[in-house]
C-alpha cells in the first residue's frame, strides 16, 4: 500500500508524532524499571570511587608478582592458542554453511533455511552454556574450551558470513553466469573475492573476542588463564590476580592493533 | 546472424513486458534497441542469453535456438556471448587482469575455473585486450581503483576474451561522461566492424544512438513499433517510439487522479 499524504507539513507532522510516541514509550519503560528494582541511583553512584580505589590498592601487582609470570605467560599462551584455533576452524565450516544458506548461493529453499535455524541455535546458547553442557562428556580439558568456543563461533560466523554473501550484488554473479561460469565458479570467482575482506574482518573480530570468552569458559573448565586466575584468587594472591587481568587487557589490545593492520593491508 | 521470432515474457501474473518481439542483428553492425524506460530493452537482452527466461517465442543465434539448450548446451552458447552492463559488474577487489580472464570461464574445466589456473597463453590474450582497449599499464589495478571508463573498458575486454559472436550492452554509456563515452563506443563500433561481431546494445541517447548504430530497433510497451536502417529513423518514427509514452503516462496520471 502506498502512503498518502496531502502536503509535506502532514508527513512531516505523522513523523514528528511517531518519534514523540517511541520516545515516550522508552521514557515509560526506564521509569518503570527503574520503580520495579528499587534503583536507588545517587546513593549506589556516591559508593563507586570508594570501590574502585579500594579495587586498585589491592589488586596492583608489586614487585614480588613478577614471580608469578612464568605460569602466566604459559596458560595465555594456551588460551590465545585455542581462541585462534577454534575461531579458525568454525570459520572454514561456517564459509560452507554460509555458500548453502546465502539467498545469492544457495542451491535450494530447505538449506536456507536448515542453515538459519541452526546458527541461530548455535548462537543463542551462550558460551558459558556450551561449556557447562559440554564438560559432561569432555571433562574439564582444553578441549572443552575449544568445543565451546568453536560451537558459539560457528553460530556467529554463519550467520555474518550469510548476510555478508547477501548483502553481494547480484548482478556481479549474474555477469559471470552470462560468461558461462558455472555455480562453483561463480561461487569462487566472483562470490568469495567480493566477500573476503568483510569476512576477514569478522574472523578477526571473533578472534579478539573468543579472547575474553576463553578466560570465562576457563574458570568453568579448569584450563587456561581463567582457572588461573579463579587459583589465584581464592588462595588472596590478589596481587597475581590483577596482573592476570592486566595481562589479558593487554593481550586483546595487542591483538586488535594487529587487526587492524591485517584488514589494512587486505583491504 | 542474431534472429529473434516471437519472443514473449510476462513477470508474475499479469505484467506483459514482451509482447511477440521480433527483429534480426547482423554481424558486422552495430544494432541499437532504444524506447522510453520501462518499454522492455533490459528484458530483450537478458532473455537473448537466457539470464531471464522468457515465456516463448524463438532466439537463433547463427541458426541454434538458445532457448533450446540445455544447461551444458547454454553455458557453452554463454561462452560465445559477451555482455557488458551500466555498472560494469567487475568483481572489484580482483585486479583488471583477473577478471579480463573471467572471460574464459565458459570454457574451462569446473576445477582450473574456480582456482583460476589459467595457460601462459590464456594470461598473455588477456594482456593484449587489456592493451587493446588503451588499459595496458593497469592490469594489475584493483577494478574499484579505476574510473568508470576504464572498468567499461575492462568489461570489453573481459567479453572478447569470451572469442564472442556477439556483444550485448546494456546501456553501457549511461554512466559515463562524454569523452569516456566516445571511447567506449568507438571502440564498440570497431569491433563491430574489424570482427564482424554482432553488438547488440540499448541505449537511451538518441543521438549516440543516431551516430553510432547501423541498425535500429524502436521498442514501446514491450511490442517492437519500428524496425530498420538508421536513415530511416526521422521525427515522426522517434516519435512513435517515444511519444505513446508520454500518452500513457497521461492516461495513468488520469485515472490515479
Ligand atoms: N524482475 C521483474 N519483476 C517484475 N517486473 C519486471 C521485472 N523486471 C522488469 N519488469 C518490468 O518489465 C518492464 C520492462 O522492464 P525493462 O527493465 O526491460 O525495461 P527497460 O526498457 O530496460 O527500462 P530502462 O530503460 O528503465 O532500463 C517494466 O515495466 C518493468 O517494470
Ligand atoms: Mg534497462
Amino acid at each position: 500500500m502506498k502512503p498518502k499524504y496531502t502536503s509535506p507539513q502532514q508527513f512531516f507532522r505523522q513523523r514528528r508524532t511517531r518519534m514523540g510516541i517511541v520516545f515516550a514509550i522508552l521514557l515509560a519503560i526506564y521509569l518503570g524499571s527503574v520503580f520495579l528494582v528499587k534503583f536507588q541511583t545517587f546513593s549506589s553512584l556516591a559508593q563507586v570511587p570508594a570501590g574502585l580505589i579500594w579495587l586498585f590498592k589491592t589488586f596492583i601487582p608489586n614487585q614480588h608478582t613478577t614471580t608469578y609470570l612464568g605460569p602466566i605467560f604459559y596458560q595465555l599462551w594456551r588460551t590465545l592458542i585455542v581462541s585462534i584455533s577454534s575461531t579458525i576452524c568454525a570459520a572454514i565450516l561456517s564459509l560452507m554453511f554460509a555458500v548453502l544458506g546465502a539467498k545469492t548461493t544457495s542451491p535450494n529453499r530447505g538449506f536456507q533455511l536448515t542453515v538459519r535455524f541452526g546458527a541461530s541455535l548455535l548462537r543463542n546458547i551462550p558460551v558459558v552454556a556450551w561449556a557447562m553442557i559440554l564438560l559432561f562428556s569432555f571433562k574439564q580439558s582444553d578441549f572443552t574450551g575449544f568445543l565451546a568456543l568453536f560451537f558459539m563461533t560457528l553460530g556467529y560466523l554463519t550467520r555474518a558470513f550469510t548476510e555478508t554473501m547477501e548483502d553481494l550484488d547480484a548482478e556481479k554473479l549474474q555477469a559471470l553466469q552470462a560468461v558461462g561460469a558455472n555455480y562453483f565458479q561463480c561461487v569462487f570467482c566472483g562470490v568469495l573475492p567480493e566477500a573476503a575482506s568483510t569476512m576477514t574482518s569478522w574472523v578477526l573480530y571473533m578472534i579478539e573476542n573468543n579472547i575474553r570468552d576463553a578466560t570465562l569458559v576457563g574458570l568453568l573448565t579448569g584450563t587456561g588463564i581463567g582457572f588461573l586466575f579463579s587459583q589465584y584468587f581464592k588462595s588472596i594472591r590478589y596481587d597475581a590476580a590483577g596482573l592476570i587481568v592486566l595481562l589479558i587487557a593487554v593481550l586483546v589490545i595487542v591483538l586488535e592493533l594487529t587487526s587492524t593492520q591485517i584488514r589494512r593491508a587486505i583491504a | 546472424m542474431l534472429k529473434v521470432n516471437q519472443l514473449d515474457k510476462t513477470y508474475g501474473q499479469d505484467k506483459h513486458s514482451l509482447k511477440s518481439v521480433s527483429f534480426t542483428a547482423q554481424p558486422g553492425e552495430v544494432t541499437a534497441i532504444i524506447g522510453p524506460s520501462g518499454a522492455g530493452k533490459t528484458t530483450i537482452l537478458r532473455s537473448v542469453n537466457q539470464l531471464i527466461r522468457d515465456d516463448g517465442g524463438q532466439i537463433l543465434l547463427d541458426d541454434q535456438d538458445i532457448r533450446q539448450a540445455n544447461k551444458a548446451e547454454l553455458r557453452k552458447i554463454r561462452h560465445h556471448i559477451g555482455m557488458i552492463f551500466q555498472n560494469y559488474n567487475l568483481i572489484s577487489p580482483l585486479t583488471a587482469l583477473e577478471n579480463v580472464l573471467h572471460g574464459r570461464l565458459g570454457a574451462k574445466s569446473t576445477l582450473a575455473g574456480m582456482f583460476g589456473l589459467y595457460s601462459t597463453a590464456e594470461k598473455t590474450e588477456a594482456l593484449a585486450l587489456l592493451a587493446e582497449v588503451g588499459l595496458k599499464d593497469y592490469a594489475y589495478q584493483r577494478c574499484d581503483q579505476l574510473s568508470g571508463g576504464q572498468q567499461q573498458r575492462v568489461g570489453i575486454a573481459r567479453a572478447l576474451m569470451q572469442h564472442p559472436k556477439m556483444i550485448l550492452c546494456d546501456e553501457p554509456i549511461a554512466s559515463l561522461d562524454p569523452k569516456s563515452t566516445k571511447i567506449v563506443m568507438d571502440i564498440l563500433r570497431k569491433l563491430a566492424r574489424e570482427k564482424k561481431l554482432i553488438i547488440l546494445i540499448n541505449l537511451h541517447q538518441i543521438d549516440i544512438a543516431m551516430s553510432y548504430a547501423d541498425h535500429i530497433i524502436g521498442i514501446n510497451d514491450g511490442a517492437i513499433v519500428f524496425e530498420g536502417p538508421t536513415a530511416q529513423v526521422n521525427d515522426a518514427v522517434l516519435q512513435k517510439i517515444y511519444r505513446q509514452a508520454t500518452e500513457q503516462k497521461a492516461k495513468v496520471a488520469a485515472n490515479e487522479a
